[in-house]
């Protein structure tokens, strides 16, 4: 079965990015543009994984990600986060907060696919 | 295993020379495959060598002849024709003459040499390039380390998207590994979270240094989790995971099995239990003759009885740890129940030959018969995988050829009287086998002329058996030919007469708990079938209740499972047909069949059994389970009983009887065909 | 009737309110009531199956063969499994009994030849009455019993039932 991943980021580019190197995959791409759309997104569509961004406006990803831990949609979806640096006090809270494991932006496409497939297998 | 070095050649030799038949038989129907060309010739090459070690000059140098004029047929100078394959074959004879009665085969040598040479002197063909038979190749393994893994995730790993099958996967892709569930911190059924991981994983991989590939593994879990990555040998002297004594039983089998999977050249089960020393180097097997042990066969008996009730008390065991509360207890239950479904079906594999074994043999006998009669034979086997007990399919030869030698001298008529009657001039003999629940059915079928009654009528009362007012049957009249002292053959030929009439069939066949059945049409052929029982076989079976009483159906024949529907439940008028995916099968509703006093329980299951070519459901109360039962015999008192084959012994110590499947597809079978001409005749 | 020379190393059981006596030779065993399996479509004569030790073991009700009531089981009913010949073939089996006694020798001049007529019970299954402390006891002819009783199968209703 084709996996549907949910890219959420602020940044139209990235979004476009990811969601260009994850089709190449042969997976399926939604997009959000902040938290809270990629909150309504993924508790109301079948997705097989989430990569989200941490700062965003309205909701960012830490809020994003224990709101979504909450839900029943939520437990046991793999949550990837994109940080700017690897800040061990960010990578201790983002894994408090639910998350299944984080990419270094700036990242390379291959490195993405390499996450995705080890949290979910596609 | 024999002392005298003579009787272990000819033991060995016995067994080349069905091989070197086989393969003459073959390379008549294909001439041109060259594996078989050498399969032979090694054959006979190997005969030769053990032959002058042994002794046995007078079949080394014969063989010898044999072989340089056969070496023309290798090289591609001369071809393979009917007359050759025949003239093989007697030489083939001759050897096995020399072997097991030298002195009768006196001066036939010399004769079947010459015709050899005769024939191959001949036609020479160009050079045909030869293909060499590859040598068995030896695929030694690298040694590298083995190291133990253990690893336990965080509680909440499960619910932030962590997977372990795909750690297990990443950890497997690095190299052949070894994983056990540890699940001591399991709570029971009634307090476990299902969202919280619990289970901690072990894991034996064999590669030379891990620990960078596995910081790669466990990247996003490094700090919440236990892990502990030991080279095996220390592991082995850390603390076991398991309780020592439980250790050690485990230990004891997993070694038990594996020598047994030695003995019989069948592939050991997987033991969960690391090994304590790196795999040995699997070597591909050769062609020719596998390593192999002569057993005593009360050896085997011993062992299967012992198997037999090591599975009753596993499943005993399995029973009552079922019920308890204590989690290793539970472990060491499904390991021995893993390591018992291993011994049972590695010792099975031991007992059990494919029949198939026999009929070869037989492949040669309608050969020699077709020529002898000048008759065109077509025999075709089918189910030579259907395994069954050794002793039994050695009894069961004499009277299976028996019957062949009847069908084509018999049964089949000549090629003009068939043309005369409209059938092809070649006739058909088929044998077959095929488990039918706790049975074998072997059958023998022809497509000759069929049985006639009015000459069995004939005999019989010729014989006294019936008077001429008697009135039978013509079922019952044809059953009479197993009357002893029977025979309506017009004259005793070389090939059927010889003392082994079709009494004899029957009481051997009876002497090994068995039936015989036939049906015949006059003009189209006629059908002998065996049925034999499965003895001490242990085979899955699913348990269902009937109002108080539980059976058992072999898995085998079960194809699914569903509910009976409401509305068929209650009014099906008298048409018992349930519609699964557009056919309709028939069922039969098993209280009534057993007379079930009281209600039948509310949503009755239906289980649907197949058996050869015919499906019916079966509407029982409840569907239990599977279980693994051990196959008791049902004894004279109830071998009148039709819909049972046998009995089984449950966890709980009670009886179960096993269904004749055959029987009750056949019973649907009947009441579908009745319904039919009934509704017919209603339409008309 | 079979001649009773010799004495006959009997045990003695109850069936009903008669007493009978098996060659003692031919018991293998004595059983409290054990949980039976029904044998559906069965004749009420060869009705069970029991596990011994592993062992499936029919179980045949010998009170079918006389005729007489059944009653329900107590603590005094034992299974006695013993070892007879059914279709030539040497077969374990079980019978009920209400009561055990002990094993004792019935001398050849206590037995008498079962009468011809008047008995309640067909001749053929009685080897011989005999006499033991004023109370008759009858020594059944069992391979007899079981050739007759185990002919009796119901194949047919089987079939029969499965049709309609």
């Amino acid at each position: 079965m084709t996996k549907t991943i949910l890219t959420i980021d602020d940044s139209a580019s990235i979004r476009q990015m990811v969601a260009m190197t994850l089709k190449g995959a042969g997976l399926n791409v939604l997009e959000a543009g902040n938290g809270l759309e990629g909150y309504n997104t993924a508790t109301t569509q079948t997705v097989h994984a989430v990569v989200t961004d941490l700062n965003m406006p309205v909701m960012n990803g830490l809020e994003f990600l224990k709101k979504f831990r909450q839900h029943p949609a939520g437990k046991g979806i793999p949550v990837i986060l994109l940080t700017t640096e690897s800040d061990e006090e960010l990578k201790r809270q983002a894994r408090e907060s639910g998350a299944t494991g984080w990419i270094v932006k700036p990242f390379k496409q291959d490195q993405l696919l390499a996450v995705i497939k080890k949290v979910t297998g596609a | 295993m024999s002392n005298d070095p003579a009787e272990t050649f000819r033991q060995e030799a016995r067994e080349l020379l069905e091989q070197l038949e086989q393969g003459l038989l073959d390379l008549e129907h294909n001439p041109a495959d060259d594996d078989l060309v050498n399969a032979v010739f090694r054959a006979l090459h190997t005969i030769k060598g053990s032959g002058a070690m042994f002794g046995f000059t007078d079949v080394a140098s014969f063989v010898h002849e044999f072989e340089t004029a056969f070496d023309k047929v290798r090289k591609g100078l001369s071809p393979i024709t009917p007359e050759l394959i025949a003239v093989a074959l007697d030489a083939k004879d001759h050897v096995h003459a020399l072997i097991e009665a030298p002195d009768s085969a006196d001066g036939a040598g010399e004769p079947i040499l010459a015709a050899l040479r005769g024939i191959v002197e001949g036609d020479s063909f160009p050079d045909a390039p030869m293909i060499d038979p590859a040598p068995a190749a030896g695929v030694p393994l690298e040694p590298t380390g083995r190291w133990r893994i253990r690893f336990r995730l965080p509680a909440d790993a499960l619910v932030h998207g962590t997977n372990p099958m795909l750690l297990l996967g990443e950890i497997a892709d690095l190299g052949p590994c070894e994983v056990t569930a540890l699940v001591d911190a399991v709570p029971g059924l009634d307090v476990i979270d299902p969202e919280s991981c619990l289970i901690g994983w072990q894991v034996d991989l064999t590669h030379a240094d891990p620990v960078a590939a596995l910081d790669d593994v466990f990247l996003f879990l490094k700090d919440g989790m236990e892990l502990s990555i030991e080279p095996l040998a220390i592991a082995t002297m850390s603390e076991p995971e398991l309780p020592p004594a439980a250790e050690a039983i485990l230990d004891i089998l997993a070694e038990e099995v594996e020598a047994l999977a030695v003995v019989a050249d069948v592939p050991a089960p997987k033991a969960a239990k690391p090994s304590k020393e790196p795999r040995e180097a699997t070597v591909a097997k050769s062609e020719t003759a596998s390593t192999s042990m002569r057993v005593p066969a009360e050896r085997l008996d011993e062992l299967m009885d012992k198997v037999g009730e090591l599975v009753i008390a596993q499943a005993r065991l399995s029973q009552l740890a079922a019920l308890s509360a204590d989690g290793n207890l539970k472990t060491v239950a499904e390991e021995l129940e893993r390591l018992s479904s291993g011994l049972r079906d590695t010792t099975m594999g031991i007992r059990m030959v494919p029949i198939g074994t026999i009929f070869s043999r037989f492949r040669r006998l309608v050969h020699d018969l077709s020529r002898e009669l000048d008759k065109e034979i077509e025999f075709i086997t089918t189910g030579e995988e259907t395994e069954l007990d050794k002793t039994m399919i050695e009894r069961l030869a004499d009277p299976l050829v028996h019957l062949i030698r009847n069908s084509v001298d018999h049964g089949l008529e000549s090629a003009e009287q068939r043309i005369k009657a409209g059938k092809s001039a070649k006739g058909t003999v088929r044998i077959s086998a095929v488990y039918a629940g706790a049975e074998v059915a072997i059958s023998v079928t022809d497509d000759g002329a069929g049985l006639n009654a009015a000459r069995i009528r004939a005999k019989a009362e010729e014989q006294g058996l019936i008077t001429p007012e008697t009135r039978i049957a013509d079922q019952d009249l044809y059953y009479m030919i197993f009357a002893p002292g029977f025979s309506t053959a017009k004259e005793v030929t070389s090939l059927s007469g010889r003392g082994v009439g079709m009494d004899v069939v029957k009481r051997t066949i009876d002497g090994l708990r068995g039936k015989i059945e036939l049906t015949t049409r006059p003009g189209e052929g006629t059908t002998f079938t065996l049925r034999l029982p499965l003895t001490l076989a242990i085979v899955e079976g699913m348990l269902i209740r009937v109002g108080n009483g539980r059976y058992s159906i072999p898995l085998s024949a079960v194809e699914e499972c569903v509910e009976l529907p409401a509305s068929v439940a209650t009014h099906s008028r008298g048409r018992n047909f349930l519609d699964i995916r557009g056919s309709l099968v028939p069922f039969l509703r098993l209280r009534d069949l057993f007379n079930t006093p009281g209600e039948p329980d509310a949503h009755q299951k239906v289980v649907i059994i197949s058996s050869g070519e015919g499906r019916a459901g079966l509407v029982v109360d409840q569907i239990i389970g599977n279980n693994q039962t051990v196959i008791k015999q049902l004894s004279h008192l109830h071998s009148g009983i039709e819909t049972f084959s046998g009995a089984t012994i449950l966890g709980d110590g009670a009886v179960a009887l096993i269904l004749d499947t055959s029987r009750l597809v056949s019973y649907g079978q009947a009441y579908e065909e009745k319904f039919r001409n009934e509704s017919g005749r209603a339409a008309a | 009737m079979t001649t009773f020379t010799e004495p006959m190393r009997a045990l003695t059981l109850r069936l009903d309110d008669e007493l009978f006596a098996i060659r003692a030779e031919s018991v293998r065993e004595i059983l409290d009531l054990v949980p039976v399996t029904e044998v559906p479509n069965s004749t009420p004569f060869a009705f069970g199956l029991i596990n011994v030790r592993g062992r499936v073991v029919p179980l045949a009700n010998l009170k079918v063969a006389f005729g007489m009531a059944e009653v329900e089981p107590d603590q005094d009913t034992r299974i006695v499994v013993i070892e007879t010949e059914i279709d030539q073939e040497p077969t374990v089996v079980g019978i009920v009994a209400d009561k055990v006694y002990d094993v004792t020798d019935i001398e050849p001049a206590a037995i008498e030849e079962a009468p011809r007529v008047g008995m309640r019970w067909r001749p053929d299954y009685v080897r011989g009455i005999g006499k033991r402390r004023g109370d008759f006891i009858i020594i059944p002819d069992m391979q007899r019993i079981f050739e007759i009783e185990g002919r009796r199968s119901g194949t047919s209703t089987a079939e029969e039932r499965a049709a309609s």
